[in-house]
């Protein structure tokens, strides 16, 4: 399921896309959360200052009123509201709730450490303890509120039924700003309840959020949709090669592919081509080789024929000798296809050290026997070793086809030599005969699987080039083709560069 | 019966031209393209076998433009593209039969004799003329159903006649008939054996038109 996921394209379109839109939405949301809640603190805060800041006013003017009127109505009156105060404390703490977010906000006015007015649901203790230290400012203290308000003041204002009731005793985190008179012994505490801020923050991501929510199924359905859409033209390459015969090498049509398939598509229409070049030479060969093979079968079972119905010894004896003869052409021809397709289809052979000169003498000692019967010269000249980096097997199966062929292609009592020369800078290999050579226009052609020299009543499977020039690359080395200065005939020249050589200085 | 051999393989050529000759053919062999194309022009042999791999001209080309220029003689494609795209290709060449090779000899003699009887409009494998019947695949001849010995010559010189029923061959049409290259034809010979023809198959079996030629006159259907 993971690697399904981490490799399908669609999958990881739809799932980069969603996610991306995701984080940025997350992300605004948080920014908005933080921006939203650092201004609501501060516009809160600042209500709490202000009603603060209120009541100290007003209580400042009004213990400023009782300590600066002397005659005793007024000091009675002051002690008859002061009485009135300290005895009908109650009644001052029922501030009258005239919002549903009363009950979320709390205040106490203490004068000289006593409490003169509190909110409803404000409790008699302070909600801040009262400490000779106490400093004026906000503080943030958990409290557990409308514990003091009985059931009776709370229905007092049930009337007013826009009204809720108080909350049952709740604790909670609680926002407290502290204030001081500035002359008399007073104390302001306005509070707030933090849950009410978080709850307005709350709703105001509610807002952005729901849509969002909302949004996210039809943007990813949208999304899906396009990117299927998109990938379509995959699918149908799949189809089309899932369909596809192992023979049908022709070009992949794509109609309404996008741009970004194109390279892809060009490299398999590419490696189709490639492929089918390559079969074709593959079937040419076989092609070639059963043609070549053929022949030669039948001339040996024509041969064969002959001999059973002649009458005539002489004419007998000429028949089984051709029947002969074609065996072994066709043996070495088999020979030599099997040489040409293992050398084809083969991997690296081994690489060694050695001496040409060795594989020289081996392969001349093997041919020398047949080269005579036909009343040919062979010989070698080499002065020193001939380092080569090769294969000893490639090699002699190379010379020997040389060779073969200079004395094959050459008439009786002609001369075929090979030469070997070390410098500095390369080995060189020839092989020379004083036949009739080879025109501009054969020369091109040897080498081509099958290509025999014309006019040629010499048996051979025209494969030998084919194989000298395969061993040849394989060894990189160069072979050319001219005229032999010395013996008159076709000259074979093989030359390994130095970085391929290893000459000697013997 | 004279055919020419078009084939490059020496071993091979060698091999057919043996054994067609023993299978009674007068066999000229030719070994490349150009060599069969002149020779078949000249139109002396009654059949050819073909090689479609050709040195200088393709086997194909050669039939092509044989057939071009209206040459009718049989020619039966020897080759060894098997395809069968290969085989609709020699056939539709102008090939009138297309073997594979390897193929046997008798086979391949048969299938000759088989193109040339069709080619004169013969139906049958045996000739019959005036009480003469010749067996071309056994090489017998029997009159009024007895056996008649003839040498090769008189064999080949009386098939050639009676595969004419009713034309007159001349002298040269014969002479390319029974002689195949390289052998001798005696300034007489022509005229020894249509007499030893006549003395065995009745005098009036094959007439002479003086300054002409020889015809053996042409059995009209029976009723």
């Amino acid at each position: 399921m993971m690697t399904w996921f981490t490799r399908s394209l669609q999958a990881r379109l739809l799932s980069m896309v969603l996610g991306s839109l995701l984080g940025v939405w997350l992300a605004a949301l948080v920014l908005t959360w933080v921006d939203t809640r650092h201004e609501l603190d501060e516009l809160l805060d600042g209500h709490l200052v202000q009603s603060a800041a209120v009541l100290v006013a007003q209580y400042s003017s009004e213990l400023e009123e009782d300590h600066g009127d002397g005659d005793p109505a007024a000091e009675d009156s002051s002690s008859h509201r002061r009485g009135h105060r300290s005895d009908d404390h109650r009644a001052l703490k029922d501030a009258p709730v005239l919002h549903r977010y009363a009950p979320r906000v709390a205040f106490q006015v203490f004068h000289e450490g006593r409490l003169l007015l509190r909110s409803a649901q404000a409790p008699e203790s302070a909600m801040v303890p009262l400490q000779p230290r106490l400093k004026d400012g906000f503080h943030t203290v958990q409290l557990t509120m409308a514990t003091a308000v009985d059931r009776q003041a709370g229905r007092r204002h049930r009337d007013d039924a826009a009204l809720p009731l108080l909350r049952e005793p709740s604790e909670g985190a609680w926002r407290v700003f502290v204030s001081r008179g500035q002359a008399h012994d007073l104390l302001v505490m306005v509070a707030e309840e933090q849950a009410s801020r978080s709850d307005i923050l709350h709703a105001l991501l509610r807002g952005s959020l729901g849509p969002l929510l909302l949004a996210l199924p039809l943007i990813a359905l949208l999304t899906w949709w396009s990117v299927r859409r998109a990938v379509a033209p995959l699918r149908e390459l799949d189809r089309q090669l899932a369909k596809r015969q192992p023979q049908d090498l022709s070009p992949v049509r794509l109609p309404g592919a996008p741009s970004e398939l194109e390279p892809a598509l060009e490299a398999l229409n590419g490696l189709l081509e490639r492929i089918e070049a390559l079969m074709a030479a593959e079937r040419r060969f076989t092609a070639d080789a059963a043609h070549e093979l053929r022949t030669p079968i039948a001339a040996i079972r024509t041969q064969a024929q002959v001999a059973l119905g002649e009458g005539d010894p002489d004419a007998r004896h000429h028949a089984l000798l051709a029947t002969l003869q074609g065996c072994d052409r066709a043996g070495h021809l088999v020979q030599q296809l099997l040489t040409l397709s293992r050398l084809e289809g083969g991997a690296a052979p081994a690489m060694a050290d050695l001496d040409l000169r060795g594989v020289a003498r081996t392969v001349l000692a093997e041919l020398a026997p047949q080269a005579l019967r036909r009343g040919q010269s062979i010989e070698l000249e080499a002065d020193a070793a001939c380092q080569v980096r090769g294969n000893e097997v490639l090699l002699a199966v190379l010379l020997r086809n040389l060779v073969d062929n200079a004395s094959r292609y050459s008439p009786d009592g002609a001369r075929v030599a090979v030469k070997l020369r070390a410098a500095t800078d390369a080995v060189t290999l020839w092989v020379e005969d004083s036949g009739p050579g080879l025109a501009e226009a054969d020369c091109q052609r040897l080498g081509e699987r099958f290509f025999r020299v014309l006019g040629s009543e010499r048996p051979g499977s025209g494969l030998g080039w084919s194989i000298v020039r395969r061993i040849a690359a394989v060894h990189a080395a160069v072979v050319q083709l001219g005229r032999s200065a010395d013996l008159g005939g076709l000259s074979v020249q093989l030359r390994w560069p130095a970085a391929e050589a290893r000459p000697s200085g013997h | 019966m004279r055919i020419l051999l078009a084939e490059d393989d020496p071993q091979l050529g060698d091999g057919l031209r043996a054994g067609l000759r023993q299978r009674g053919f007068q066999v000229d062999w030719v070994r490349d393209g150009e060599a069969a194309e002149r020779e078949l022009r000249a139109e002396v042999h009654q059949a050819a076998v073909l090689d479609l791999g050709l040195p200088r001209k393709d086997g194909l080309d050669v039939l092509a433009g044989l057939r071009r220029s209206q040459v009718h003689l049989p020619v039966l494609v020897l080759t060894a593209r098997d395809a069968v795209s290969d085989r609709v290709r020699g056939l539709d060449g102008g090939a009138d039969d297309y073997v594979v090779k390897p193929v046997d000899l008798d086979e391949l003699a048969a299938r000759l004799r088989a193109l040339v009887r069709r080619a004169h409009g013969q139906p049958q494998e045996c000739l019959r003329a005036q009480g003469v019947m010749l067996d071309v695949a056994g090489r017998r001849v029997t009159l009024d159903g007895e056996e008649v010995t003839l040498s090769q010559r008189e064999f080949d010189l009386l098939q050639a006649l009676m595969l004419n029923a009713g034309r007159v061959l001349s002298r040269e049409q014969i002479e390319q008939h029974v002689y195949s290259w390289g052998q001798e034809v005696e300034s007489n010979a022509l005229e020894v054996h249509i007499h030893h023809l006549r003395r065995k198959l009745g005098s009036g079996f094959i007439q002479t038109v003086r300054g002409v030629g020889y015809l053996v006159p042409r059995e009209l259907p029976a009723g």
